[in-house]
């Protein structure tokens, strides 16, 4: 029982302090550009915290990072680097909006899960091509999911100005490049009337909707088959010993497979809460850089799936931080990406170190184990190192 | 070749010259870091980070110009690429942390970073006012043959020296002690330690370098291609470069010549229009070339037997 008292709190030295030392090293980005690093982080905080607005915005913020954090973590733990969920919670979204604009008639408990499912399948068909080509041809997926970013960018730009555009924008000012509205039909509600309903009232303009229910539920379905189901415990035999995973009979490469399949088709639902519920058409500048920071969220936690629900709050209240600061403290938002940057390498160098410690220790205690057994030995114990 | 777009090319020498010339300019930034990654690989240590690199050097290089001249815009530039280069050795080599997740960081990280500078430097997020680019060269001679002329004429130096640089590599890599050691550490660092090599030493001096001409490739595109810094203009070109060094074979030449092959997709994709098919998809060319030398690179090419393995001594 100590012992795990021990272990977890080893597991949370590496985020807590990867975390503060991202708070010092972003403070000097703020010394040079001439701006009081207390005080903007007194913004950031006043403005997150003080008000409810911020904090379900906070939620609506966190909920596609969470899909995205699990999509790069399950890639991880079969030993993956899905740097593709960018592309293809694109192609989501364009799945979804496509059968939310052009499938008609259906009432909303029917259109809506089809629209989702719509999504799912944008995302594994452009995480298919990357793993076959891995599978098959040894080609790596970092570079060449990374060019499937690339693509999706044209084929976006290609479907949504060149073949789906909404041509009944009326004669306001110049049209937008956007897919026509999606049907009522296929809208996902926000949380606002059950959240007054249990005494929260927020206002309206807030977005918080009912895929962090859904997110909350993956992270939950992600734990279960990685951690409590055969595929998942030889997905993760596969990602930290391939060679001893084959020699013991598991198909590496069909795990492999499936494994990313499944990445993409969570990676699928990334872009869904803002598209179904905010926007409510596809347009081209769609939010971008949800699968980048995802990878950020999945390292911060370890690629625990509870874990990744708590550092997506802390992206999205970070995100969200930065709208104040700029508006508030003059401070460019992009402070937060550096400090994504910033607490990618710091957590996984400080995870690193301390790994290193805990072994040296263990080893350490080990040798004091047996040099203290045979009791002939005359030398000291550890005398022999 | 479909008739069209021979049409779309032009089928005149002077034009031919002319698109051959352009995918040599295109080339370079893509040669200069493929050089690099190769110096870095060779060593042991796998460079995603080079998009990052570049886009710093890039902008950097922007700014350096922009107040002290070209020439010491681009050294600057190459100053910036080697200090992000650094992060990630410190991070890599030192502290053993998966280098592609490191790799990956330093993109971030540089695209935040240069987002702030430009506001804080030019008050723009994304632009900066157009800088000086260095005199351009003519080829004597061969600069008067009008066939020739888009190719001898009016040469950015950093293109020469560019493709000069392949041979450099070769000797440095292939008849120096430096290029034996870091070899060596690439391929069995365990048995280079034994003989005495300082493994850690060697792969820093590798992930320097490939710093170095990344953001001599970034310096590139912004002073001597746009001369201008624009968000994004790397476009990518930090991982085809990494994709042309692997289709390369981990060799100089090699790289030169995938470079070649992707900085002429890369000109065809911006002059050719082919009938009946999307200008999106004629411009992603470049990455469907890229995804495509990839899986079809890898029956006859080999990595270093030790790229993208921390080392670590054991006992430590």
């Amino acid at each position: 029982m100590k012992r795990r008292w021990v272990s977890l709190g080893l597991s949370l030295l590496g985020p807590v302090s990867a975390l503060l030392i991202s708070a010092i090293l972003g403070a000097f980005v703020m010394l040079a550009i001439g701006k009081n690093p207390l005080q903007v982080y007194a913004v950031m905080i006043s403005y997150n915290l003080g008000q409810l607005d911020s904090i379900g915005s906070i939620f609506y913020r966190a909920t596609p990072l969470i899909f995205s954090g699990l999509a790069v973590a399950i890639g991880f733990k079969a030993g993956l680097f899905n740097i593709g969920v960018e592309g293809q919670y694109y192609l989501g979204a364009f799945f979804a909006s496509w059968a939310g604009v052009y499938i008609k008639g259906l009432p909303a408990y029917i259109h809506l899960p089809l629209v989702i499912l719509f999504g799912i399948a944008g995302g594994v068909i452009w995480a298919w091509l990357p793993i076959y080509l891995k599978v098959k041809r040894g080609a790596h997926e970092v570079i060449t999911t990374i060019m499937m970013n690339s693509i999706a960018s044209a084929v976006m730009l290609y479907f949504i100005h060149d073949v789906f555009m909404d041509q009944n924008q009326g004669t306001l000012g110049a049209p937008r490049v956007r897919m026509p509205p999606i049907q009522p039909t296929a809208r996902m509600p926000t949380m606002l009337g059950f959240l007054h309903a249990i005494g929260i009232d927020m206002p309206n303009y807030v977005a918080i909707n009912w895929f962090l229910v859904l997110a909350v539920l993956a992270a939950v379905a992600v734990y279960y088959v990685l951690w409590r189901t055969p595929f998942g415990y030889e997905l993760r035999a596969v990602g930290q010993n391939p060679q001893a995973a084959e020699a013991a009979g598991i198909n590496t490469k069909r795990i492999q497979y499936q494994a990313f399949l499944l990445s993409g088709a969570i990676a699928g639902l990334v872009g869904l809460s803002d598209l179904l519920t905010y926007f409510g058409y596809l347009d081209i500048d769609f939010p971008k850089g949800y699968g980048f920071s995802g990878i950020a969220v999945a390292l911060l936690a370890n690629n625990n799936p509870f874990g990744i629900i708590l550092s997506s709050l802390l992206f999205g209240f970070l995100e969200r931080g930065g709208l104040g600061i700029q508006a508030l403290a003059g401070v460019p938002r992009e402070v937060t990406t550096i400090l994504e940057g910033v607490v990618i390498l710091t957590v996984v160098t400080v995870t690193a170190i301390i790994g290193r410690q805990v072994r040296a220790y263990e080893r350490h205690m080990a040798a004091i184990a047996t040099a203290a057994e045979p009791p002939v030995d005359t030398r000291a114990p550890g005398g022999g190192q | 070749m479909h008739p069209d777009l021979i049409l779309a090319a032009g089928a005149s020498s002077p034009a031919i010259a002319d698109a051959v010339a352009s995918a040599i300019r295109l080339t370079t930034p893509l040669l200069l870091a493929a050089l690099g990654a190769v110096f870095t690989e060779r060593g042991g240590v796998v460079n995603i980070g080079l998009e990052g690199m570049m886009i710093f050097g890039a902008f950097w290089s922007a700014w350096g110009a922009y107040t002290y001249g070209p020439l010491a815009g681009l050294a600057i530039g190459a100053v910036a690429g080697a200090i992000m280069s650094l992060v990630h050795a410190i991070v890599s080599v030192t502290f053993r942390v998966d280098q592609i997740v490191s790799g990956v960081a330093i993109n971030t990280l540089a695209y935040g970073l240069v987002r702030v500078a430009s506001q804080a430097l030019f008050h723009s997020a994304t632009t900066s006012p157009s800088v000086p680019s260095l005199t351009r060269i003519d080829v004597p001679l061969l600069d008067r043959i009008p066939a020739l002329q888009p190719l001898m004429a009016n040469l950015s130096p950093l293109i020469v020296f560019a493709f000069a640089l392949v041979p450099v590599s070769w000797w440095v890599l292939n008849r120096t002690v430096f290029g034996l050691r870091l070899r060596s550490v690439g391929e069995n660092p365990l048995a280079a330690d034994t003989l005495g090599i300082n493994v850690a030493l060697m792969r820093y001096a590798g992930v320097l370098i490939s710093g170095l001409l990344a953001g001599l490739a970034g310096g590139y595109l912004a002073v001597e291609q746009t001369s201008m810094y624009v968000e994004g203009m790397t476009a990518g070109r930090g991982f085809v470069a990494l994709a042309a060094m692997i289709f390369g074979n981990w060799t100089p030449v090699g790289a030169m010549l995938a470079s070649l092959l992707f900085g002429l997709a890369d000109s065809l994709s911006i002059r050719v229009t082919i009938p009946h098919v999307p200008y999106q998809f004629v411009n992603s060319l470049p990455y469907i070339l890229t995804i495509v030398v990839l899986a079809g690179a890898v029956g006859h090419a080999r990595a270093p037997a030790a790229d993208g393995v921390p080392y670590e001594r054991s006992g430590e």
